[in-house]
């Protein structure tokens, strides 16, 4: 389990873009289940009270970005490494969550060649699931 | 623009959409949008390397969607929502200083489902293209009076 002031160790997001609060479940390099609380004092509940559905694909690859980063920082702790959101394919939206609600982010590594990883991502709101698809993320070390 | 976005029932609090260059015949629409480094959610994204986040241009492109929407259902209330993203592909990032252009077209219209392709060009280079599909959820035909 990885609470949210060790996810800023591993992500440079920051606030209003660090769309995961808590990591529950993690196997480095291969899995991993974040979480992220819907409340109504988010920059994104204005007017609506439901989770854009843009950013609930951010989360999940921010829950990606924990798996690759974490594998990354245990084989070298002081290398820098560059992460990048590469795309979505077959993504699909059953319905969107709302404020009070929390999400659950799943994602599972299927597949890797070079520096492009594909996830199996999955969002649950309790046992329903309300999206789900695939994300790809470019994650490769920078050398100096 | 907010309120069309409000009527469409479209979750976006922020528009993503500066200008409209063109509208043509309900199948394409071209719109524009400059970035630029006072964006609020860029101070995260990253904190001293500003990078428009993929997914916001993925945002632009759906609100550009929802404009052709609405020249399609003019009357009557239409709820939209997102249904599906596939071959989303983020090609390079989008920094301050860059002025998006999002071409959309529509592509195919069946029953409650509008399938649209999307590109987002920075200086005539693709950053990022999709396919999308929009779902009308819920329709009432009014009568303006």
């Amino acid at each position: 389990m990885m609470e949210n002031r060790e996810i800023q160790t591993i992500l440079p997001h920051r606030y209003p873009f660090l769309l995961v609060d808590r990591i529950v479940e993690i196997e480095a390099g291969k899995s991993g289940v974040g979480l992220k609380n819907l409340t109504g004092s988010e920059w994104f509940s204005k007017d609506h009270s439901f989770y854009p559905p843009n950013l609930l694909l951010e989360s999940l690859a921010q829950v990606g970005g924990v798996v690759l980063g974490l594998q990354a920082r245990a084989e070298n702790p002081q290398g820098a490494v560059e992460g990048l959101f590469a795309g979505v394919s077959d993504f699909q939206f059953q319905r969107y969550a709302v404020a009070g609600e929390q999400i659950k982010l799943k994602v599972e590594m299927i597949q890797h060649l070079a520096s492009m990883y594909k996830f199996a991502a999955e969002a649950f709101v309790g046992e329903e699931k309300i999206a789900g698809g695939q994300i790809l993320l470019s994650f490769a070390r920078v050398t100096p | 623009m907010e309120e069309l976005f409000h009527r469409l029932g479209h979750p976006f609090p922020d528009i993503m959409i500066d200008r409209v260059l063109d509208v043509d015949k309900d199948k394409n629409v071209r719109t524009l949008k400059g970035v630029s480094a006072d964006e609020f959610y860029l101070s995260g994204h990253f904190p001293g390397n500003p990078i428009l986040p993929g997914v916001m241009t993925l945002e632009g492109m759906i609100q550009s969607a929802l404009l052709l929407v609405n020249e399609l259902y003019s009357r009557g209330k239409v709820t939209c929502t997102l249904e599906k993203v596939d071959r989303l592909k983020f090609r390079r990032p989008v920094v301050p200083g860059d002025r998006v252009e999002f071409q959309i077209q529509l592509k195919a219209q069946a029953d409650h489902s509008l399938k649209f392709k999307g590109k987002a060009l920075v200086a005539g280079e693709t950053a990022t293209e999709a396919d999308f599909t929009l779902k009308i959820s819920v329709r009432e035909v009014g009568f303006d009076l």
